[in-house]
């Protein structure tokens, strides 16, 4: 699955070799929303997981899995109505087995998910 | 158990629907299975399914089990759950395409509508991820 594109686009990003901001729009026409849910589209808290990883992969070049999720909070739901536009701030600290990555999706008024876990590169 | 279609338990449906039938439920313990077919929206190119569609199916499955006693108990629709919290999350690996997914979801306590539960996803018998999580199921 590659939701660059398809249920995000990219339109603006600010890296260093640690730290990232991506500002995303979100798609409201992904095919996502026909089953989530039928008539009332919600962005699905698993997509805005993928969402950090795709980030997180662009700040380190490289292809990664979530090989754990310390903690995970969706804490205000999401729409492509509700927030058509969004920060995805990704931080990388890289340990033995692979990245220490912690993140979040905000917009100015809410913070829709924050996330704490490691990825691996494959 | 009385087999009720997947989709009178659960809201979601194509693209986004991941749990192909609640099979069985007891003591507060549910199981669920999903063959993981290759147009699964989570499939990765290299034909493995994302980590995303492992917490989506075990959260459907929980969802599933939820929607099992809404409707035991006279609802006529399942109730919309959303994820709330993710904790303790394991991979092992990823599932590839043709794999049957059997998930187990123990519910724990629930606490003004937050359900707390556990789930464990595994194929042919070797555990691919477990997770805490909190549901958060709309009235």
């Amino acid at each position: 699955m590659r939701l660059e594109n398809n249920y995000y686009e990219i339109t603006g990003t600010r890296c260093d070799t640690t730290s990232g901001t991506f500002h995303i729009a979100l798609l409201k026409d992904c095919d996502v929303y026909r089953g989530h849910f039928p008539g009332n589209p919600v962005c699905p808290g698993v997509c805005n997981i993928q969402t950090i990883k795709e980030c997180a992969e662009k700040l380190v070049d490289k292809t990664l899995t979530i090989s754990t999720i310390k903690l995970c909070r969706l804490t205000a739901v999401a729409t492509p109505t509700v927030c058509p536009e969004l920060d995805v701030t990704v931080n990388i600290a890289p340990t033995t087995a692979g990245y220490a990555v912690t993140a979040s999706i905000a917009d100015d008024k809410h913070t829709y998910i924050d996330f704490k876990g490691e990825m691996m590169s494959v | 158990m009385k087999s009720e279609s997947i989709e009178k338990l659960i809201p979601q449906r194509s693209p986004i629907l991941m749990v192909d039938e609640l099979v069985d439920v007891h003591d507060g313990v549910a199981k669920t299975r999903l063959a993981v077919a290759a147009d699964n929206f989570f499939i990765d190119k290299d034909g493995l399914l994302a980590e995303a569609g492992l917490i989506e199916h075990i959260a459907q499955s929980a969802s599933a089990l939820a929607g099992h006693m809404a409707i035991e108990a006279g609802a006529t629709e399942p109730p919309v759950g959303y994820i709330g919290e993710i904790k303790k999350f394991c991979c092992n690996f990823r599932p590839r395409v043709g794999d049957v997914l059997h998930t187990t979801i123990t519910l724990g306590a629930e606490v003004g509508g937050i359900q707390i539960i556990t789930g464990e996803t595994s194929v042919n018998n070797k555990v691919a991820a477990s997770t805490q999580m909190k549901i958060y199921i709309q009235e």
